[in-house]
Order: C-alpha cells, then structure tokens, then sequence
C-alpha cells in the first residue's frame, strides 16, 4: 500500500510505505535432504513466480538460523530475524513443517536531484514481533481449521496432496493479509462478548437447546449477535479461530446485501417468504432453487483423542447468527436444511429483535454517549474476551483504529513487557506527544488506556484510570 | 520548544562571558520540568569537559568523520612498537586474571551464561571469546561469519535473531564483526551500544587504521597474536557493563568533594602543563575527582570510560609510573596518545593519568606529576580530598526520601551523573544486576529511536521505578513496592531540590582548560 506523506521536501514528495508481505513459504527440511535435492523440500511459496534458486537461497538461510540458534538454545527454537530490510518470521507448527514470514519494513523513499536513483530509508523499529508472529500463527490455525493438520494430509494422499492443499488455501487467504493495519488485537486474537441480561440470556440457551434437540444431528452451536459471540459448544481455541473466520471473511462478505436498499440488485431473492429474515450464509443461498448445491464448508476441530470433521452451517437473521455444527460423515440434504430454515428462520428472527429491544433498553439506562477522555484494550486471557474501544470497525479489508499508529505501538510495547514476567504489573508512560498511556496487568487480565489529557500529572491519570476501571470493570481488582 | 532552545543558547552564551559567580547566583533555586538545559542541577558553568552526548545514539555514530579531525598525533608507523610495550606492560596482569576459558562449549553450563560476546574478523576467524577458547570456537564463529555474508550479498544487513529468552544481536563494524548473545531482557539497542564498546576497546589497542592495514594486509590475519594477553581488558569492561550505570547513560561520576577542595586540586593540575599534555585526569577509583583539558579538546564520554577500564583491569600502574599508548577512538581512531598513568601515593585511590601527543614525552610527564604533587600537596585541600576518599558515595538515606531506595541522576550539558551506593535490599551482585538491568530497561524506552516517551513509570511487586527525561536532565529512580504514585511525583521535586543543594560537591561546575 503506498501513502503519501504529507511532508514535501523541496518539492519533490517523499513516499512512505507500509510493511508488505515479500515472501511467505512452508519447507519441510527431511524432505530434501541430498544436496540436488533442496527443491523438494519446499511445499509452498508466494510468490511462486519467485526464481527457482532463489527460492532455495531463502529456505537455506531459514534452515541455517534455526540450526544457528539451536546452539544456544537446544530447545526454543528461533522465531524471527531481523535485518535492515525485513523482518522473518519462523514457526513449526508440527515436527519438522515450518511456515515463515518475511515482512518489509516500512519505508520512504526520498527523490534526488540530477535523475539519481531515489534513497531509500528503512524504518527497522515499527514492526512489532509479537504482532507478526501472532500473525502467521493464525495463518495456521485458519489453515488447520479448514484443512486439518499438515500429518493429515500427508497420511491421505502424501506431499502431493499437502502441496495441493497449502497452494489452494494459502493462495486466496495470503491475499486477505492486511499487513500494515495488523496490532495488539491480532496478539491477544480475542472474542469480543455480546453483553446481555440473565433473561435474554436464557432465551438464547433454550433456543439452542430445542434446535439441538429437534435437530440431532446437531453436534456443536454457537450464537452471535452484531459479530459478537453470546454463546458457543466449542472448546476456546477452536472458538476463537471460527470467530476470526466469522468476523473478518463471512460476515463482512454478506453485510452488504441487508445494508442495501429493498429493490437494490444486491439483495437476494427472499422468494415470498415473509415469516421470517433468515437465510444461509454458507451453502444455498436459496433454497426454492432447484439447482441449489446442499455443500457446506467443512471446517476440524479439536476433540480428546486428535481432531473431527464437521459441516459448518451459518444461519442468519438480521443481526443474529447462528452456527451449527455436524459431523462431516453425514451427508446433508436438501430436506435437512429445509427443515432446519423451517424451525431456526422464525425463532431466530424474533430472539434477533428481542437482543436489539433490549440492547436500546440499556444503552438508554447507560445514558447518553460523550466522547470519553479516553480509549481503552482489555483482553481476559481466561475466556479470550476481548473489547476495544479503539478500533471503530474490523472488516475482512480494514482495520480502522482512532488513535496515532505509533500509541498502538506504544500498547505494542508495554505488551512486550508485560509478556515476560508472569507477575501483576502496571506501566504508566507520556509519550512525546503528550498522551498518557497506561497498562495494567492482573492476574489473567490486561487493560490498556490511552488518555487524552495533556496536562494531567502521574497522580490525576492515575485517578482517571481508577474511574474507568470503577465504571467499565467493576468486578475486577487491579494492582494500585 | 523552538522558543526554549534560543533562550537557552542565548544564556549559554551570556554564560561564557559572565564572570562565574554572577551566573552562579542567576540560576534557579529549584528546578522546574522547564528547566533548559545547561541551567540543571549539575550542569556545568563554562563549558562542558566533554563531547556532547544527549545519549547512546551517539555511538552509532560512524567514527569515520574524526578521521578528519586535526590533531597532531603520531601517525601509525609507530603501533607495532607501541603495541609491544602495552603487551609487556599487561603480561604482569594476564597470570593474576583468573579467566574461564577451558570451559566445555557443548555443555549445558557454557550456553547457559547470561551473555556471550564474540569478536570475529570478516573472515570469519575467531578474535575474542568471553566463555570457552576461540579454537574451540572457531566453527560457531565460522557459521556466524557465513550467516552474515549471505544477508549481505542479497544488499542486506543481518541485525538480529530472537528465540524465546534468548537473542542474537550482530555489529558489522569492518573489518570486525562482533556478535552478542543474550539470555537478558536487555533490547537490541542496549547489546548493539555493548558491543559499540567492545568494538572501540579493541580499536583503543590497535588503532582502526592499524587494524584496517592488518587485514588489508592479509585477510585470513590471526588478530590474537596482537592481542593477546589484553583479552582481561574486554572482559573487564563486559563486566563494567553490566554494573556501571556511566556506561549506561553515557556520564561519568565524581568524587563528592567540597568545590573549594576541588577548585584548588583542578588549578593545581592546571598549573602542571606541558607542551604535549592534551588531558590530565585524576581518578579517585572509578570517580572522577577532576579533568584538564586543552583548551578546544574534548574528551568523549566512551574513551573516558576506555581509560577508566584501562586503570581499573590493571594493578602493575602501582607498581610504579605507566607509559602507556592508547588509541582514544572517538578522538581520533587513526593514532595513539600516550598515557602516564600512576598513583599518587603507593596505597592511594588517586590515580593520575597524563595523556601526551608524544610518544618521547614520559620524562615531561612524570615531570608535571611531580610539580602538580609538590603543588597540591602545600594546600590544605590536599588533606580534605584524602578525607573525601574515605567516603566516595553517601546513602540514599541523606535525601530523606521515605520509600526511595535508589536513583540515578544525569545532568546532560555536563555529561556527569551522580547516583547513591546500592541499598540494603540490592546487596547481592544478582540483585545489584538486576537493579542495573532495570535501569536499563527504562532507558531503552525512553531512548526507543521511533517512539522516544518523557515519562514511564511501572508498578510491579518487587520495586516501583519512575523514569524522567527532559532537555536538562535523566532522573531514574527505584521506590519499594510500598511507594505510592503521589510519593514518586513529590519525590522528583524534592530530589532535584536536593540535588542542586548538594550540586557543588557532587559534580564538577567549573571545568578548566590549560
């Protein structure tokens, strides 16, 4: 992405870049062992139009650090590499699979004078290792949630298969990289709750309890409101990739449609029926339609004794989405997702305005919204909550935050600190432009506050953060 | 801040002219956080003694624009011989260094210690090795050469490697390279200004253009056989490292003395001049008592701190007078001065240390330490800095301070920093290094090179630090855990009042020149 700065130097204009993807391979080293033989140990690389050898130079490099490492740590291996251009990334998900990153750092480019080649200066301290390495992390995880594990592959139809896998996922889902707005959230990878009273609360859990029941084939349900999780069968770790599916690529995907006016071409086909608003958004997208497909998207998930294969079923009405769940050895029909439409399309319809009553109910009690003096990140590594005030919107393509990119690193760093000792801490910091950041960590919690109050001293923001945590996390002790 | 900074270099310049007392009584009873710079406590009243140095940015500063500095040095002709007799000079030392050399390099014991140091040439021959022989070394060194040279043939430069609680940090410093391994929390710029040190200790025996013409010489050149025997001087100054906190903010301590004791020890020193004589430097074991300089040579924080080491690693300069070369790198990195280097008297903390142009000059200089003794020794200030030495620092309990434990403090126009001996609670070297490694920390965030902050402070279970930096000064200081954010705010207050109560003892306000 190229943004220009605003800054002119003599005329002529600087160009800022932002970090990009350069290359992003998977190399399994046992594979090619033999000198000739490097090629064969390489099972993905973007971008594939890459020079054979260079592609080799590259894993050699990537192999050489790791082994270089490994004699001072034997058993933590190497996780990134720093040089003046770009910063690498390593991880090995499974024994001997490694995925590596290599991110450009940022960059300006400044004209020179007399047609001489225009310099180029590397910003080496803006990308954040935390931040990337969480990155390529869920590049896997989103890998394994739609594939299974690279073993598996390789036990179903060996390299070739693996190799035809990586390239079909890693293809489209590299190009939903968006480098350059990636920060703290992509590090905590949270799910932000849908916050409900007891009474809605149970309504939700008796709806998924009758549609399990009526519907048995049902193995696993979870419930969003507004792109925020209410309920889920689902053990944490695999909630919380499905989420970041949910939230960043399906849901983004079909808002378009219901934001649309009623004649607009976008919106689909509700062929009559007026009951009730809900509709597939995996699988047939209209079920009156004779050639519909009944395939769903199969996703693994996690269970005692290794990893099981389900049909992901999204069913939406209005703000309300639920996911179901069945086992991939089942074949769906079309008389399943008919009566599935039939039973979940009007109960789901009234729950969704339900949540939405009640939702204006309380913002109304809360009183009217003024523009706080502050925003704040607070992550729960217990249950994987996460909620932000800083980022307006997260979409599949943007990340919009309201704050300067450099406080977000700031939060970045004070992370960094807080990751390395396991013990309660707080870290109070002004930044060159005046604001005040501020990060606590408790027990399993993290709260980071930015404060826009330029003249407040150490003991008055320390009062502010004391009101904010009183008001927003009454329940939770934080270390003074 | 634009308004700030002309003021500022408007009273400096009204500084030089004003008689020293007047300016004296102008200053600012208690510090304000607008305080500009040259008016902190501590600052000095003519001018600096020093090179300029707001912080560590400094070292990555390429030492090839003093080259072009001009300064009637010897040339490096003489090294070969020079460097014989600085070799003759240290033999007396290598036996009395216990060094952990023969150490297994594939045993858990060896890759366990907290940092590694390495000094190779670019051909990948092994240099230095803080833990294990070199021989055995010699492979690991290999890979790190070849790892090095692969990232730059693809036009790139290879800077660091981070496992978890381990990293990787390489110095391309040609023809040297030098590669540091961590298990500390320390950042990347805090190894890199390390192995800046190393770097400049190793030019400080060679001279750069010494070591340039070695290995343009003969690449695959075995550098131990010239430096052997001062492999104790890197290990010191690793250990310095990780202990002094003037290596850390780019400063130097002093002894705390009255300033009319001082006043009469530097005029002394003064007095005792000579043709060849650039620096006169009286140490008080790794405090500063006083330095003259030629007027329009400064002396940067680093080379102090190379001489500082060159004193503190060696016990034969008690023995009697030290001729000695010495390359100050960031002077000059092309030639040596030579440096007198002797104790007042035969079981004194005193350390005097004359550095001379000329290399025939020893006779001169052993000369102007018999006229600067002679001189000194009539005055009654002679007898009030011996008194001095019998406390060279003061407890933290003098500030009054409830709840502080320790701080440091750096004026940055003077380059001078005072702090107080380590508290109960850090008695322990462990516990002195960790405090130092806190210290650190703070540092590098204050000092981020894209997201540099004014304040941090951080609360956690074991102590509370607050971290302050203005255009003045850097103040550090470390509260117990029971210390409240209200106590850190009027602390700074009340400390900085303290300071300039006491500025006259513990720093030096008027520097002089020959």
């Amino acid at each position: 992405m190229l943004m220009i700065s605003p800054r002119m130097a003599s005329g002529m204009q600087e160009k800022q870049y932002t970090p990009s993807l350069l290359n992003f391979f998977v190399y399994n080293p046992t594979f090619g062992p033999r000198e000739g033989e490097e090629e064969k140990k390489i099972l993905f690389y973007h971008p594939s139009d890459v020079e054979k050898n260079e592609k080799i130079r590259n894993v050699g490099l990537c192999e050489a650090i790791v082994q270089f490492t490994r004699t001072f740590c034997p058993t933590k291996p190497a996780k990134s590499l720093h040089t003046q251009k770009n910063r690498q990334f390593f991880f090995e998900p499974e024994d001997s699979f490694w995925i590596v990153m290599v991110v450009r750092n940022p960059m300006i480019e400044k004209p020179n004078k007399d047609g001489k080649p225009p310099t180029v200066e590397y910003q080496e301290e803006e990308i954040l290792d935390t931040v990337y390495g969480a990155v390529v992390r869920q590049c896997y995880s989103m890998y394994k949630l739609f594939n299974g594990t690279f073993g598996r592959a390789m036990e179903a139809g060996g390299v070739e298969l693996l190799i035809q896998k990586l390239e079909k996922f890693f293809y489209r889902y590299l190009q939903t990289l968006h480098l350059q707005s990636c920060d703290l959230l992509d590090v905590f990878g949270g799910i932000s709750f849908f916050p409900l009273d007891k009474m809605t609360y149970l309504k939700i859990q008796s709806f998924v309890n009758r549609v399990e029941e009526s519907l048995s084939l049902i193995k696993y349900t979870a419930f969003l409101y507004n792109d925020q999780l209410i309920w889920s069968g689902l053990e944490q770790d695999d909630m919380k990739i499905l989420y970041k599916y949910l939230t960043t690529s399906l849901f983004p995907r079909h808002s378009e449609p219901e934001l649309a006016g009623r004649d607009s071409p976008l919106r689909p086909e509700v062929a009559g029926n007026l009951l009730h608003y809900g509709r597939f958004l995996t699988g047939p997208s209209n079920l009156k339609d004779p050639e519909a497909k009944f395939r769903f998207p199969k996703i693994f998930v996690s269970t005692e004794d290794g990893y099981e294969e389900l049909h992901l079923i999204v069913y939406k009405a209005m703000s309300a989405a639920a996911c179901f769940m069945i086992s991939a050895s089942v074949e769906l029909t079309r008389e399943f997702c008919e009566q599935l439409d039939g039973l979940v399309g009007p109960q789901l319809t009234l729950l969704a305005s339900d949540i939405c009553e009640q939702f204006t109910i309380n913002r109304r009690i809360s009183g009217p919204e003024k523009e706080p003096q502050f925003k704040f990140i607070y992550f729960n590594h217990m249950n994987l909550a996460e909620k932000s005030t800083i980022h307006m919107r997260k979409t599949a393509s943007v990340c919009l935050t309201s704050v300067h990119p450099d406080l977000m690193k700031i939060l970045g760093d004070i992370n960094c600190d807080f990751a390395r000792v396991d013990e309660d801490e707080e870290i109070i910091v002004k930044a060159m432009t005046d604001y005040w950041v501020v990060g606590k960590k408790s027990d399993q919690r993290e709260l980071y506050v930015i404060l826009n109050q330029k003249n407040a001293n150490l003991i008055e923001v320390n009062e502010e953060v004391k009101r904010l945590c009183a008001t927003q996390f009454n329940n939770i002790f934080f270390l003074d | 801040m634009d308004g700030e900074g002309q003021r500022a270099a408007a009273s400096w310049e009204n500084g030089t002219l004003a008689p020293v007392d007047r300016l004296r009584s102008e200053r600012a009873d208690s510090p304000t956080p607008g305080l500009v710079e040259g008016t902190e406590p501590g600052a000095g009243q003519k001018s600096a003694m020093f090179v300029h140095a707001q912080s560590f940015e400094d070292l990555t500063a390429e030492a090839e624009e003093e080259a072009r500095r001009e300064t009637e040095l010897d040339k490096s002709g003489e090294c070969a011989d020079d460097l014989k007799a600085l070799e003759e000079q240290h033999s007396n030392d290598v036996s009395s260094e216990a060094r952990t050399k023969e150490e297994d390099v594939s045993s858990e014991a060896w890759r366990s210690h907290r940092k590694h140091v390495f000094v190779l040439s670019e051909a990948g021959k092994p240099i230095y090795t803080r833990y294990g022989t070199e021989e055995a070394l010699s492979s690991t060194m290999g890979v790190m050469m070849a790892l090095v040279s692969f990232v730059e043939a693809e036009k790139n430069i290879i800077r660091s490697i981070h496992a978890d609680g381990c990293k990787v940090v390489f110095l391309t410093k040609s023809p040297l390279v030098l590669v540091g391994v961590s298990r500390t929390c320390q950042s990347d710029k805090e190894l890199l200004r390390e192995l800046q040190y190393i770097y400049y200790q190793i030019v400080s025996l060679l001279t750069l253009t010494q070591l340039n013409h070695i290995f343009q010489h003969k690449q695959n050149y075995d550098l131990r056989r010239l430096l052997a025997g001062s492999e104790y001087l890197t290990d010191n100054l690793l250990h310095r490292l990780d202990r002094d906190p003037g290596l850390l903010l780019s400063a130097v301590t002093c002894l705390p003395l009255p300033s009319s004791s001082r006043d009469v020890v530097s005029s002394s020193l003064q007095a005792a001049k000579s043709k060849s004589l650039v620096f006169s430097i009286l140490l008080a074991g790794d405090r500063l008592v006083t330095l003259v300089r030629k007027k329009d040579q400064f002396l940067h924080h680093i080379d102090l701190h190379l001489v500082f080491n060159l004193v503190g690693s060696s016990s034969s300069f008690r023995e009697g007078e030290g001729w000695t070369p010495i390359c100050l790198p960031k002077f000059n990195t092309a030639g040596f001065f030579h440096a007198h280097i002797s104790y007042l008297e035969p079981a004194s903390e005193l350390c005097l240390i004359l550095v001379s142009t000329d290399r025939e000059d020893f006779f001169n200089m052993s000369d102007c330490k018999k006229r600067f003794l002679e001189r000194l020794s009539k005055r009654t200030a002679y007898t009030a800095l011996k008194e001095a030495l019998k406390c060279p620092s003061y407890s933290v309990a003098q500030v009054g301070i409830p709840e502080l434990r320790h701080f440091l403090y750096k004026s940055k126009s003077s380059g001078l920093y005072t702090s107080p001996e380590f508290p109960e609670v850090y008695q322990s070297d462990e516990e002195q290094e960790r405090l130092m490694g806190l210290y650190q920390d703070l540092h590098s965030c204050l000092h981020h090179p894209t997201r540099p902050l004014r304040s941090f402070y951080r609360c956690s279970e074991s102590e509370n630090l607050l971290a302050w930096v203005t255009s003045g000064f850097e103040l550090y200081l470390c509260f117990s855990p029971l210390g409240t954010k209200a106590l850190a705010v009027s602390a700074v207050t009340k400390l900085l009042k303290w300071i300039r109560k006491e500025e006259d003892r513990l720093f030096i306000l008027s520097p002089l020149t020959y």
